[in-house]
Protein backbone atom coordinates (compact mmCIF):
# COMPACT_ATOMS: atom_id res chain seq x y z
CA UNK A 1 0.00 0.00 0.00
CA UNK A 2 1.41 3.42 -1.02
CA UNK A 3 1.88 5.99 1.72
CA UNK A 4 1.83 9.67 0.99
CA UNK A 5 4.52 11.22 3.18
CA UNK A 6 2.36 14.33 3.59
CA UNK A 7 -0.56 12.25 4.84
CA UNK A 8 -2.10 13.69 7.99
CA UNK A 9 -1.19 12.14 11.32
CA UNK A 10 -4.72 11.09 12.20
CA UNK A 11 -5.15 9.39 8.82
CA UNK A 12 -1.88 7.53 9.30
CA UNK A 13 -2.89 6.56 12.81
CA UNK A 14 -6.21 5.17 11.59
CA UNK A 15 -4.43 3.12 8.96
CA UNK A 16 -1.88 2.00 11.50
CA UNK A 17 -4.66 0.88 13.86
CA UNK A 18 -6.02 -1.29 11.06
CA UNK A 19 -2.68 -3.04 10.74
CA UNK A 20 -0.88 -0.94 8.10
CA UNK A 21 2.74 -1.22 9.18
CA UNK A 22 4.01 1.28 6.61
CA UNK A 23 1.65 3.92 7.96
CA UNK A 24 2.98 3.26 11.44
CA UNK A 25 6.57 3.52 10.18
CA UNK A 26 5.88 6.91 8.57
CA UNK A 27 4.25 8.10 11.77
CA UNK A 28 7.17 6.89 13.84
CA UNK A 29 9.81 8.48 11.64
CA UNK A 30 7.92 11.75 11.62
CA UNK A 31 7.83 12.10 15.39
CA UNK A 32 10.57 9.96 16.90
CA UNK A 33 13.38 12.52 16.71
CA UNK A 34 11.56 15.33 18.50
CA UNK A 35 10.28 12.97 21.20
CA UNK A 36 13.73 11.47 21.63
CA UNK A 37 15.41 14.87 21.93
CA UNK A 38 12.79 16.02 24.39
CA UNK A 39 13.27 12.90 26.49
CA UNK A 40 17.05 13.12 26.23
CA UNK A 41 17.11 16.73 27.34
CA UNK A 42 14.64 16.12 30.10
CA UNK A 43 16.43 13.10 31.51
CA UNK A 44 20.00 13.72 30.36
CA UNK A 45 20.21 9.99 29.77
CA UNK A 46 20.25 8.43 26.26
CA UNK A 47 19.26 5.03 27.56
CA UNK A 48 16.25 6.44 29.39
CA UNK A 49 15.33 8.57 26.36
CA UNK A 50 15.38 5.46 24.16
CA UNK A 51 13.15 3.64 26.59
CA UNK A 52 10.75 6.57 26.76
CA UNK A 53 10.44 6.77 22.97
CA UNK A 54 9.78 3.06 22.86
CA UNK A 55 7.09 3.37 25.54
CA UNK A 56 5.46 6.31 23.78
CA UNK A 57 5.14 4.51 20.46
CA UNK A 58 4.20 1.27 22.16
CA UNK A 59 1.15 3.17 23.41
CA UNK A 60 0.36 4.08 19.80
CA UNK A 61 0.71 0.44 18.75
CA UNK A 62 -1.26 -1.08 21.59
CA UNK A 63 -3.95 1.47 22.16
CA UNK A 64 -4.28 3.92 19.25
CA UNK A 65 -7.78 4.88 20.43
CA UNK A 66 -6.22 6.76 23.32
CA UNK A 67 -5.52 9.59 20.91
CA UNK A 68 -8.50 11.84 20.31
CA UNK A 69 -7.99 14.15 17.32
CA UNK A 70 -10.51 16.62 18.78
CA UNK A 71 -8.26 17.29 21.76
CA UNK A 72 -5.15 18.29 19.84
CA UNK A 73 -2.45 17.21 17.46
CA UNK A 74 -0.83 13.81 17.58
CA UNK A 75 2.49 15.53 18.29
CA UNK A 76 1.03 17.10 21.44
CA UNK A 77 -0.42 13.76 22.45
CA UNK A 78 2.96 12.08 22.03
CA UNK A 79 4.66 14.85 24.03
CA UNK A 80 2.06 14.33 26.74
CA UNK A 81 2.76 10.59 26.91
CA UNK A 82 6.50 11.31 26.86
CA UNK A 83 6.10 13.76 29.77
CA UNK A 84 4.34 11.09 31.83
CA UNK A 85 7.13 8.65 31.08
CA UNK A 86 9.71 11.27 32.05
CA UNK A 87 7.93 11.72 35.38
CA UNK A 88 7.95 7.98 35.96
CA UNK A 89 11.60 7.89 35.06
CA UNK A 90 12.28 10.59 37.63
CA UNK A 91 10.45 8.60 40.28
CA UNK A 92 12.62 5.58 39.83
CA UNK A 93 15.79 7.45 38.82
CA UNK A 94 17.56 7.19 42.18
CA UNK A 95 17.40 3.40 41.86
CA UNK A 96 18.95 3.31 38.41
CA UNK A 97 22.39 4.23 37.16
CA UNK A 98 23.03 4.33 33.42
CA UNK A 99 25.82 2.08 32.21
CA UNK A 100 26.97 4.62 29.63
CA UNK A 101 26.83 8.37 30.01
CA UNK A 102 27.86 9.39 26.55
CA UNK A 103 26.22 8.79 23.23
CA UNK A 104 27.93 8.18 19.90
CA UNK A 105 28.74 11.84 19.17
CA UNK A 106 31.91 11.86 21.23
CA UNK A 107 34.10 11.01 18.26
CA UNK A 108 32.87 13.97 16.25
CA UNK A 109 33.34 16.28 19.20
CA UNK A 110 36.92 15.12 19.70
CA UNK A 111 37.62 15.60 16.01
CA UNK A 112 36.22 19.12 16.18
CA UNK A 113 38.53 19.90 19.07
CA UNK A 114 41.58 18.64 17.22
CA UNK A 115 40.88 20.77 14.16
CA UNK A 116 40.00 23.77 16.33
CA UNK A 117 42.87 26.19 17.04
CA UNK A 118 41.68 27.18 20.49
CA UNK A 119 43.75 26.12 23.48
CA UNK A 120 43.13 23.05 25.68
CA UNK A 121 42.47 25.44 28.56
CA UNK A 122 39.67 26.97 26.56
CA UNK A 123 38.18 23.56 25.82
CA UNK A 124 38.46 22.56 29.43
CA UNK A 125 36.65 25.70 30.51
CA UNK A 126 34.10 25.30 27.73
CA UNK A 127 33.43 21.69 28.66
CA UNK A 128 33.15 22.52 32.33
CA UNK A 129 30.74 25.35 31.69
CA UNK A 130 28.59 23.22 29.44
CA UNK A 131 28.44 20.52 32.07
CA UNK A 132 27.36 23.09 34.63
CA UNK A 133 24.62 24.37 32.32
CA UNK A 134 23.47 20.82 31.58
CA UNK A 135 23.38 20.00 35.29
CA UNK A 136 21.54 23.24 36.08
CA UNK A 137 18.89 22.46 33.44
CA UNK A 138 18.44 18.93 34.77
CA UNK A 139 18.04 20.25 38.30
CA UNK A 140 15.14 22.54 37.36
CA UNK A 141 11.66 21.46 38.46
CA UNK A 142 10.01 19.49 35.68
CA UNK A 143 7.49 22.09 34.53
CA UNK A 144 10.16 24.80 34.22
CA UNK A 145 12.57 22.37 32.62
CA UNK A 146 9.98 21.46 29.99
CA UNK A 147 9.54 25.10 29.08
CA UNK A 148 13.31 25.70 28.91
CA UNK A 149 13.91 22.53 26.89
CA UNK A 150 11.20 23.30 24.35
CA UNK A 151 11.70 27.06 24.00
CA UNK A 152 15.47 27.41 24.47
CA UNK A 153 17.01 24.09 23.49
CA UNK A 154 14.45 22.89 20.95
CA UNK A 155 13.84 26.56 19.95
CA UNK A 156 10.11 26.15 19.52
CA UNK A 157 7.88 29.23 19.50
CA UNK A 158 5.67 29.85 22.53
CA UNK A 159 2.65 28.71 20.52
CA UNK A 160 4.32 25.46 19.52
CA UNK A 161 5.47 24.81 23.07
CA UNK A 162 1.98 25.53 24.39
CA UNK A 163 0.51 23.05 21.91
CA UNK A 164 3.11 20.44 22.78
CA UNK A 165 2.47 20.78 26.50
CA UNK A 166 -1.25 21.30 26.04
CA UNK A 167 -1.39 24.48 28.09
CA UNK A 168 -2.01 28.22 27.46
CA UNK A 169 0.76 30.44 26.11
CA UNK A 170 0.60 32.49 29.30
CA UNK A 171 1.56 29.42 31.29
CA UNK A 172 4.55 28.83 29.02
CA UNK A 173 5.66 32.46 29.44
CA UNK A 174 5.42 32.31 33.19
CA UNK A 175 7.17 28.94 33.45
CA UNK A 176 9.86 30.17 31.13
CA UNK A 177 10.32 33.31 33.20
CA UNK A 178 10.70 31.35 36.41
CA UNK A 179 12.88 28.75 34.75
CA UNK A 180 15.22 31.41 33.42
CA UNK A 181 15.39 33.09 36.81
CA UNK A 182 16.24 29.78 38.49
CA UNK A 183 18.86 28.98 35.85
CA UNK A 184 20.46 32.39 36.22
CA UNK A 185 20.50 32.00 39.99
CA UNK A 186 22.11 28.57 39.75
CA UNK A 187 24.74 29.69 37.24
CA UNK A 188 25.43 33.09 38.74
CA UNK A 189 28.29 31.62 40.79
CA UNK A 190 29.81 30.06 37.69
CA UNK A 191 29.70 33.35 35.81
CA UNK A 192 31.22 35.28 38.67
CA UNK A 193 34.19 32.96 39.09
CA UNK A 194 36.31 34.19 36.14
CA UNK A 195 35.52 37.82 36.97
CA UNK A 196 36.62 37.40 40.56
CA UNK A 197 39.70 35.43 39.49
CA UNK A 198 40.57 38.21 37.03
CA UNK A 199 40.08 40.84 39.68
CA UNK A 200 42.35 39.00 42.04
CA UNK A 201 45.33 39.06 39.64
CA UNK B 1 8.41 49.37 31.22
CA UNK B 2 9.61 48.67 34.74
CA UNK B 3 12.15 46.07 35.94
CA UNK B 4 9.52 43.44 36.69
CA UNK B 5 7.97 43.75 33.23
CA UNK B 6 11.41 43.64 31.70
CA UNK B 7 12.25 40.42 33.56
CA UNK B 8 9.01 38.91 32.29
CA UNK B 9 9.15 39.96 28.66
CA UNK B 10 12.36 41.84 27.96
CA UNK B 11 14.63 38.81 28.04
CA UNK B 12 13.23 37.77 24.68
CA UNK B 13 14.66 40.93 23.18
CA UNK B 14 16.29 40.26 19.83
CA UNK B 15 15.02 36.74 19.29
CA UNK B 16 11.83 37.79 17.57
CA UNK B 17 9.55 36.29 20.20
CA UNK B 18 8.53 39.67 21.62
CA UNK B 19 6.44 41.97 19.45
CA UNK B 20 7.51 45.40 18.10
CA UNK B 21 6.28 47.90 20.71
CA UNK B 22 7.35 45.60 23.56
CA UNK B 23 10.85 45.31 22.11
CA UNK B 24 11.10 49.07 21.77
CA UNK B 25 10.03 49.55 25.39
CA UNK B 26 12.52 46.92 26.55
CA UNK B 27 15.37 48.59 24.65
CA UNK B 28 14.52 51.92 26.21
CA UNK B 29 14.44 50.34 29.66
CA UNK B 30 17.84 48.74 29.08
CA UNK B 31 19.38 52.15 28.44
CA UNK B 32 18.03 53.47 31.70
CA UNK B 33 18.46 50.48 34.08
CA UNK B 34 21.93 49.05 34.70
CA UNK B 35 20.56 46.15 36.77
CA UNK B 36 18.35 44.99 33.91
CA UNK B 37 21.19 45.59 31.44
CA UNK B 38 23.36 43.25 33.50
CA UNK B 39 20.53 40.72 33.74
CA UNK B 40 20.05 40.89 30.00
CA UNK B 41 23.75 40.42 29.38
CA UNK B 42 23.89 37.41 31.68
CA UNK B 43 20.84 35.93 30.08
CA UNK B 44 22.25 36.35 26.58
CA UNK B 45 25.43 34.54 27.68
CA UNK B 46 23.39 31.78 29.25
CA UNK B 47 21.17 31.55 26.20
CA UNK B 48 24.29 31.06 24.11
CA UNK B 49 25.27 28.16 26.36
CA UNK B 50 21.79 26.71 26.14
CA UNK B 51 21.81 26.95 22.36
CA UNK B 52 25.16 25.15 22.30
CA UNK B 53 23.73 22.51 24.56
CA UNK B 54 20.74 22.22 22.27
CA UNK B 55 22.93 22.06 19.17
CA UNK B 56 24.84 19.20 20.75
CA UNK B 57 21.76 17.00 20.54
CA UNK B 58 19.91 18.71 17.70
CA UNK B 59 20.61 15.84 15.33
CA UNK B 60 19.99 13.16 17.93
CA UNK B 61 17.63 10.43 16.83
CA UNK B 62 16.31 7.28 18.37
CA UNK B 63 18.58 4.29 17.60
CA UNK B 64 17.24 2.14 14.79
CA UNK B 65 16.84 -0.85 17.11
CA UNK B 66 13.87 0.91 18.70
CA UNK B 67 12.09 1.05 15.35
CA UNK B 68 12.84 -2.63 14.80
CA UNK B 69 11.45 -3.53 18.22
CA UNK B 70 8.33 -1.44 17.64
CA UNK B 71 7.74 -2.96 14.21
CA UNK B 72 8.09 -6.42 15.72
CA UNK B 73 5.56 -5.51 18.40
CA UNK B 74 3.27 -4.06 15.74
CA UNK B 75 3.40 -7.27 13.69
CA UNK B 76 2.85 -9.46 16.73
CA UNK B 77 -0.13 -7.42 17.85
CA UNK B 78 -1.84 -7.37 14.47
CA UNK B 79 -1.05 -11.01 13.74
CA UNK B 80 -2.64 -11.94 17.06
CA UNK B 81 -5.66 -9.79 16.29
CA UNK B 82 -6.01 -11.37 12.85
CA UNK B 83 -5.82 -14.86 14.36
CA UNK B 84 -8.38 -13.86 16.97
CA UNK B 85 -10.74 -12.55 14.30
CA UNK B 86 -10.37 -15.73 12.23
CA UNK B 87 -10.98 -17.88 15.31
CA UNK B 88 -14.02 -15.83 16.30
CA UNK B 89 -15.42 -16.00 12.78
CA UNK B 90 -14.85 -19.76 12.61
CA UNK B 91 -16.46 -20.21 16.03
CA UNK B 92 -19.59 -18.30 15.05
CA UNK B 93 -19.72 -20.15 11.74
CA UNK B 94 -19.56 -23.52 13.50
CA UNK B 95 -22.21 -22.48 16.00
CA UNK B 96 -24.53 -21.35 13.21
CA UNK B 97 -23.93 -24.60 11.32
CA UNK B 98 -24.72 -26.62 14.46
CA UNK B 99 -27.98 -24.73 14.98
CA UNK B 100 -28.96 -25.22 11.33
CA UNK B 101 -28.13 -28.90 11.49
CA UNK B 102 -30.11 -29.30 14.71
CA UNK B 103 -33.14 -27.54 13.26
CA UNK B 104 -32.97 -29.56 10.07
CA UNK B 105 -32.68 -32.84 12.02
CA UNK B 106 -35.61 -31.96 14.26
CA UNK B 107 -37.84 -31.01 11.35
CA UNK B 108 -36.83 -34.17 9.54
CA UNK B 109 -37.57 -36.27 12.61
CA UNK B 110 -40.99 -34.70 12.99
CA UNK B 111 -41.87 -35.30 9.35
CA UNK B 112 -40.64 -38.91 9.53
CA UNK B 113 -42.62 -39.53 12.72
CA UNK B 114 -45.83 -38.20 11.23
CA UNK B 115 -45.28 -40.26 8.08
CA UNK B 116 -44.82 -43.43 10.18
CA UNK B 117 -47.92 -42.77 12.22
CA UNK B 118 -49.92 -42.10 9.11
CA UNK B 119 -48.77 -45.40 7.61
CA UNK B 120 -49.51 -47.45 10.76
CA UNK B 121 -52.87 -45.92 11.48
CA UNK B 122 -54.12 -45.81 7.89
CA UNK B 123 -55.51 -42.43 8.81
CA UNK B 124 -54.33 -38.89 8.23
CA UNK B 125 -51.93 -37.85 10.96
CA UNK B 126 -54.16 -34.98 11.99
CA UNK B 127 -57.02 -37.31 12.81
CA UNK B 128 -54.87 -39.62 14.91
CA UNK B 129 -53.97 -37.08 17.50
CA UNK B 130 -57.40 -35.68 17.84
CA UNK B 131 -60.05 -36.95 20.17
CA UNK B 132 -62.35 -39.52 18.79
CA UNK B 133 -66.03 -39.47 19.13
CA UNK B 134 -67.69 -42.49 20.69
CA UNK B 135 -70.58 -42.80 18.36
CA UNK B 136 -72.24 -45.84 16.97
CA UNK B 137 -69.92 -47.85 14.76
CA UNK B 138 -67.01 -45.51 14.22
CA UNK B 139 -63.55 -46.92 14.60
CA UNK B 140 -60.91 -45.20 16.64
CA UNK B 141 -57.22 -45.55 17.20
CA UNK B 142 -55.53 -45.20 20.55
CA UNK B 143 -52.14 -45.99 22.01
CA UNK B 144 -51.82 -48.39 24.87
CA UNK B 145 -48.59 -46.89 26.06
CA UNK B 146 -44.95 -47.63 25.38
CA UNK B 147 -44.93 -50.70 27.66
CA UNK B 148 -46.89 -52.66 25.09
CA UNK B 149 -44.52 -51.80 22.28
CA UNK B 150 -47.28 -51.92 19.69
CA UNK B 151 -50.30 -49.93 18.62
CA UNK B 152 -53.55 -51.48 19.82
CA UNK B 153 -56.73 -51.13 17.89
CA UNK B 154 -60.03 -50.78 19.75
CA UNK B 155 -63.58 -50.67 18.69
CA UNK B 156 -66.91 -50.51 20.42
CA UNK B 157 -68.62 -52.64 17.92
CA UNK B 158 -69.83 -55.45 20.17
CA UNK B 159 -69.87 -54.72 23.87
CA UNK B 160 -71.13 -51.68 25.72
CA UNK B 161 -69.10 -49.59 28.10
CA UNK B 162 -69.84 -49.71 31.78
CA UNK B 163 -70.03 -46.27 33.29
CA UNK B 164 -67.72 -45.79 36.21
CA UNK B 165 -69.34 -44.62 39.45
CA UNK B 166 -70.00 -40.87 39.43
CA UNK B 167 -69.97 -40.44 35.64
CA UNK B 168 -72.86 -38.69 33.94
CA UNK B 169 -73.98 -40.32 30.68
CA UNK B 170 -74.18 -37.00 28.80
CA UNK B 171 -70.43 -36.25 29.16
CA UNK B 172 -69.28 -39.10 26.93
CA UNK B 173 -69.85 -37.41 23.57
CA UNK B 174 -66.23 -36.42 22.95
CA UNK B 175 -64.54 -39.15 24.92
CA UNK B 176 -61.73 -41.27 23.49
CA UNK B 177 -61.31 -45.03 23.62
CA UNK B 178 -57.96 -46.14 24.98
CA UNK B 179 -56.95 -49.75 25.22
CA UNK B 180 -54.61 -50.43 28.12
CA UNK B 181 -53.10 -53.47 29.74
CA UNK B 182 -53.37 -53.56 33.51
CA UNK B 183 -53.67 -55.89 36.45
CA UNK B 184 -57.20 -56.77 37.29
CA UNK B 185 -56.81 -55.32 40.79
CA UNK B 186 -56.54 -51.83 39.28
CA UNK B 187 -60.19 -52.04 38.34
CA UNK B 188 -60.85 -51.75 42.07
CA UNK B 189 -59.41 -48.23 42.08
CA UNK B 190 -61.91 -47.34 39.34
CA UNK B 191 -64.74 -48.36 41.62
CA UNK B 192 -65.46 -51.78 40.09
CA UNK B 193 -65.73 -55.10 41.91
CA UNK B 194 -62.70 -57.35 41.49
CA UNK B 195 -62.46 -61.10 41.88
CA UNK B 196 -59.65 -61.37 44.41
CA UNK B 197 -58.54 -64.78 43.21
CA UNK B 198 -57.68 -63.40 39.82
CA UNK B 199 -56.53 -59.95 41.04
CA UNK B 200 -52.99 -60.36 39.78
CA UNK B 201 -54.00 -61.35 36.24
CA UNK B 202 -53.04 -59.07 33.39
CA UNK B 203 -56.02 -58.02 31.31
CA UNK B 204 -56.67 -55.71 28.39
CA UNK B 205 -59.25 -53.05 29.11
CA UNK B 206 -60.83 -50.38 26.92
CA UNK B 207 -61.18 -47.13 28.82
CA UNK B 208 -63.35 -44.29 27.72
CA UNK B 209 -61.31 -41.20 28.61
CA UNK B 210 -63.04 -37.88 28.86
CA UNK B 211 -61.84 -34.35 27.98
CA UNK B 212 -60.41 -33.98 31.47
CA UNK B 213 -58.19 -37.06 30.98
CA UNK B 214 -60.13 -39.07 33.55
CA UNK B 215 -61.60 -42.49 32.69
CA UNK B 216 -65.37 -42.25 32.38
CA UNK B 217 -66.34 -45.80 31.42
CA UNK B 218 -64.73 -49.18 31.04
CA UNK B 219 -65.20 -52.16 28.76
CA UNK B 220 -63.69 -55.56 29.22
CA UNK B 221 -63.17 -57.40 25.95
CA UNK B 222 -64.93 -60.76 25.95
CA UNK B 223 -61.74 -62.81 26.08
CA UNK B 224 -60.71 -61.25 29.39
CA UNK B 225 -64.06 -61.43 31.16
Amino acid sequence: MQIDLQERDDVLLRRSAKGDEDAFAVLYRRHQASIYRFALRMTGNPWAAEEIVQDVFMTVVRDPKKYDAKRGTLGAFLYGVARNRVMKHRERMPRETPLEDKNGDVGEETLARITDHRTPAHWAEFGERREHVRAAVLELPVEFREAIVLCELEELSYEEAAKALDCPIGTIRSRLHRGRALLLAKLEILRDVPKRAGAGR
Amino acid sequence: MNCEEFAMAGLDLGDGKADGPLQQAAREHLLLCSHCASLHENWQALRGDLRELGAETSEAETPSRVEMRLRQEFRTKHKTMRSYRVAAFAGWGLAAAAVLLGTFSWVNWKIEKNRLLTRNGSLPAANISQTASVNAAASHVAWAGPELGETLMASNGSGDFTLLPGTMPGTLDDAMVVRVQMQRSVLGTLGLTVNQERATDWIQVDLLVGDDGQPQAVRLPESTN
